[in-house]
């Protein structure tokens, strides 16, 4: 028995909940479920699994390594090469507080986007399953199942008030 | 401040000073005595290749004076009464506040020599410097004065006309010219300082007191400025500094300036 | 998806009361919704629409960016800074009065789209993204007036933060060092969070296009998003992280622009409350300047007057409003306190402020930053009327640049040194000013017709939120939190 992806496209966040939860029903799991919307919704609402992210990790250790190199910046650096001016200390408290916060958002801020890139695979050009009525503010569920019960995924969706339910083709974005 | 330095012979690190360098020049200038007749000005102007920067530009305030001589009378007219003549050059303070703001160190202070130092292949030309120089002694090539055209005179030259600058014959071999873009102020004529002492450690002893001196103390006829070692308490210039009648202008900034003022005497 | 239609049918309708008009929701954006797709095409139609007016504009703004930016700044590299006005004693002009007024434009534009959004003040929504841009524009601006006033801009480089030939590293005791760390921080951060929230109005634009260079170019920027919840997930966090990081970045970048005044040893700049007072400054200067893009938005776009309402613009008149208080309690410290306490050359200064030669400018200063906006902005009818808006904001404006004008170059011809004051006069400055307004308002243009200006998704959100709750027995605005 092969398996075929299946697009339902819905309109409203409740007839898309209500056929996640006829899919869970129909025996589809969720690692074979695939939300796709045009604003986001969070996954309580969907009665999807909470999606891991990332991203916050990350923003941490940029963080931390844009700390080490505002540290080495201000408090190691004149001590490679010392020049003293003004009359002040080699390595002043007052500056070294300023370069080490603006190196530690820069660095948390580059590693928060870097994050979203690794994350989310971008960019990714490759065809995806994907249909252009998602930007217009439509849901689209994907889902797994097996080929020859199409007929009935496809009738019990459209009861649930999808706009359309057939096979999903990659395209190109 | 001393015990918070860094042995840096010890640490190996770059920009480590000479122990043997020798330290610390500092200047007198009597104002009783300058009669305002800018004779140091012009010297200065020939030692150490300044350029003339033209009868409009001086009168914006873009005058290369390394030494201006500033007068200011009191009262209102007719009762107006001339104040002594005010000679103003670099400072060389020791908590030098043009120093700590150059963001590519052009300005570093020579802990050994007690001068401030200005490296002129550094300077990117933020200004910031002359900003914060209380004493607004530091100043700016603005334009490439030395070879603009309105200092040259037009020669026939096989047949052409070519355009020469005879003061160029003028410059000083021991200081560089310098471009458009770049900050300068008085080094103390730090060339003339390393050259005696080059000679000095050559044969082999100590730079005597009057051995040499800055171009301004050579030129000014009054002997209104005395320049030596104040770390060397028998040299003429300590005895002076050391005198009632001695002041340093805006003490109150905490600046640490090497030059003493001798006034109201 | 939202409101429910029941509330607009039957008997309220025959009410003609002006009360009732006045609280019809459905003159709020947020109680309006429109399909998405509908929304979607009027933003993508508004992209397209170029009338001959739009390409007159370009075309001068073209001419003046390519004569007093690209060739007056060449003719000032080739010929040095005599050209400009600096001089002895002042050493510093406009290039430091552009750069600090640039900053303060982009200022607004975090200000916006960060800390509205941290606040969750849902009237943000239809103009984030034009504040936005603003704030990347101008902090190119900003970097371009700063490199301008170098008098050796070739050798820019020798301040980025690595070691060269020698193994010499640059100075960070030096506020320009400071300065040069937060506005990378910045320009960098504020682009990266102008670019995450765009990634689904870009995918929608792909989705619209059928080819051609516009095509390509949505796509390749788009990254392949579709809007899956991993996506969506990744995009929030990072959202939200984004809104959280940079209000102190911002805080933190024009403090440390005006520590470039407050560090020196000049009378009048060696204040202490510089910080706030040049961020509030910043504030006041930006919000008024995002007044007049929104009505030049809202007038010369097509299909701007559904998303950008009089709420918008009462909500920003009431902002600019409470920024002009804060903006004069921080003006006040600085100044009276400096009066008060006079030593004589803080004497002098404020005595040249009052009645030299530039005195003009501070009266307006006072009439157009304090006064105009203090005595005008607490009226809503003012506040409702975008040209009415704009102006002051224009106004506003002025005034800044005509603060940041007396704090550089004026207040610096008053110093220790008597014999040296002397009064700026700009020369080249005027034209390369000139050059940087007309760059920066070029690249709004272009931008306005390469990318959507009204962040779809987030105005469908919003729309999603807001309802109509039955209490007693009438509706009451609701909004509701879906993250």
């Amino acid at each position: 028995m092969s398996d075929t992806t299946l697009l339902a496209v819905f309109e409203d966040i409740d007839p898309a909940a209500n056929a996640v939860e006829k899919l869970h029903e129909m025996g589809v799991t969720d690692e074979d479920i695939n939300v796709i919307s045009g604003v986001p919704i969070t996954h309580k609402m969907l009665g999807r699994p909470h999606p891991h992210t990332n991203v916050s990790r990350l923003s941490l250790m940029g963080a931390a390594a844009g700390f080490c190199f505002g540290v080495f910046l201000n408090y190691g650096t004149p001590y490679l090469y010392s020049v003293y001016v003004g009359g002040q200390f080699i390595t002043p408290i007052p500056p070294g507080m300023i370069v080490m916060f603006e190196m530690t958002m820069l660095f948390a801020m580059l590693a928060t986007f870097l994050g979203v890139f690794l994350d989310s695979y971008f960019p990714n050009y490759r065809p995806m399953e994907y249909v252009a009525e998602v930007s217009d503010g439509k849901i689209a569920v994907f889902f797994k199942c097996p080929e020859d019960e199409q007929k009935k995924f496809v009738d019990a969706l459209g009861t649930l008030g999808a706009e359309s339910v057939k096979p999903a083709e990659a395209q190109q974005l | 401040m001393s015990s918070m330095t860094v042995d840096l012979n010890r640490v190996g690190a770059k920009g480590a000073i000479a122990d043997e360098a020798e330290g610390k020049w500092g200047m007198t200038i009597d104002q009783d005595l300058c009669t305002g007749c800018q004779a140091c000005v012009a010297a200065c102007a020939m030692e150490n290749n300044l350029s003339f920067v033209g009868e409009e530009d001086a009168a914006y305030g873009r005058t290369q004076h390394w030494i201006r001589i500033e007068r200011f009378w009191e009262g209102e007219y007719p009762e107006v009464k001339a104040t002594p003549f005010q000679p103003m050059l670099c400072q060389q303070c020791g908590h030098a506040p043009c120093e700590p703001v150059c963001p590519v160190f052009a300005t570093p202070h020579s802990n050994a020599e007690q001068l401030n130092l200005q490296v002129y292949n550094r300077c990117v030309g933020t200004r910031y410097c002359a900003n914060n120089c209380p004493y607004q002694v530091r100043s700016f090539n603005w334009r490439d004065y030395h070879i603009e055209p309105f200092h040259a005179n037009e020669a026939v030259v096989d047949g052409a006309v070519k355009l020469v600058f005879p003061l160029h014959n003028q410059f000083n071999p021991d200081v560089t010219v310098r471009r458009r873009g770049v900050m300068e102020k008085c080094t103390f004529c730090i060339q003339r300082i390393h050259k005696a002492q080059d000679k000095a450690k050559s044969e082999g002893r100590e730079v005597e007191d009057g051995e040499f001196t800055t171009a301004c103390a050579q030129a000014c006829p009054a002997n209104a400025i005395t320049f030596g070692r104040v770390d060397d308490h028998e040299s003429l210039v300590s005895q002076l500094a050391h005198q009632g009648r001695g002041v340093k202008h805006l003490e109150e900034l905490n600046t640490l300036p090497r030059i003493t003022y001798l006034k109201e005497g | 998806m939202a409101v429910t239609s029941k509330y607009f049918s039957g008997s309220e309708k025959a009410h003609a009361d002006q009360h009732e008009e006045e609280d019809d929701p459905r003159q709020y954006l947020m109680y309006d919704p429109k399909p998405r797709g509908e929304m979607n095409a009027m933003v993508m139609e508004s992209m397209y629409t170029t009338s001959w007016k739009f390409w007159l504009v370009m075309g001068i703004l073209t001419f003046l960016v390519i004569t007093c930016f690209i060739y007056a700044w060449g003719y000032m590299i080739a010929e040095g800074l005599w050209v400009a006005g600096v001089m002895r004693p002042s050493y510093w002009g406009i290039f430091l009065v552009n750069t600090v007024f640039w900053i303060g434009i982009s200022h607004a534009g975090t200000f916006i789209s960060a800390i509205l959004r941290v606040f969750k003040a849902e009237f943000r929504r239809p103009f984030t993204r034009a504040a936005e841009l603003m704030t990347t524009f101008g902090l190119i601006q900003a970097g371009a007036s700063i490199f301008m006033h170098l008098g050796r801009v070739w050798l820019l480089y020798w301040l980025l933060p690595f070691p060269n030939a020698r193994q010499l590293w640059p100075n960070f005791h030096s506020p320009l060092m400071w300065d040069l760390l937060a506005i990378i921080t910045y320009i960098l951060g504020s682009t990266m969070y102008l670019f995450l929230p765009l990634i689904p109005d870009l995918a929608m634009a792909r989705d619209r296009t059928e080819g051609g260079w516009r095509k390509i170019f949505y796509r390749v920027l788009a990254l392949g998003f579709r809007g899956t919840e991993g996506e969506w997930r990744h995009l929030q966090t990072a959202m939200n992280f984004f809104a959280f990081a940079i209000i102190p970045v911002m805080f933190s970048v024009h403090t440390i622009v005006s520590w470039d005044f407050a560090m020196a040893m000049r009378p009048g700049w060696s204040s202490t409350v510089f910080g706030p007072y040049f961020v509030l400054g910043a504030l006041h200067s930006g919000m008024g300047a995002v007044a007049v893009v929104l009505f030049v938005m809202r007038y010369t776009m097509k299909h701007m007057d559904y998303f950008l309402r009089k709420e918008h613009f009462d909500a920003l008149g009431k902002l600019m409003l409470i920024v002009t208080f804060a903006y004069t309690y921080f003006f006040f410290n600085d100044y009276l306190v400096q009066w008060y306490g006079g030593d004589k050359w803080t004497d002098a200064l404020l005595h040249w402020l009052e009645e030299g030669p530039m005195a003009w400018m501070f009266y307006q200063l006072l009439l157009f930053n304090l006064a105009i906006p203090a005595l005008t902005l607490w009226n809503k009818r003012i506040r409702q009327t975008p040209w009415l808006l704009a102006l002051i904001g224009l106004l506003i404006n002025v005034g800044m640049y005509w603060e940041r004008y007396l704090i550089v170059p004026v207040m610096l011809t008053i110093n220790r040194m008597p014999f040296t004051w002397k009064l700026y006069e700009p020369r080249i400055e005027i034209f390369l000013t000139i050059g940087t307004f007309s760059l920066f308002l070029l690249f709004y243009m272009i931008a306005s017709r390469l990318i959507p200006l009204v962040p779809v998704w987030e105005v469908q959100e919003g729309q999603m939120t807001h309802t109509l709750r039955k209490v007693g027995k009438t509706h009451v605005p609701t909004v509701s939190e879906f993250e």
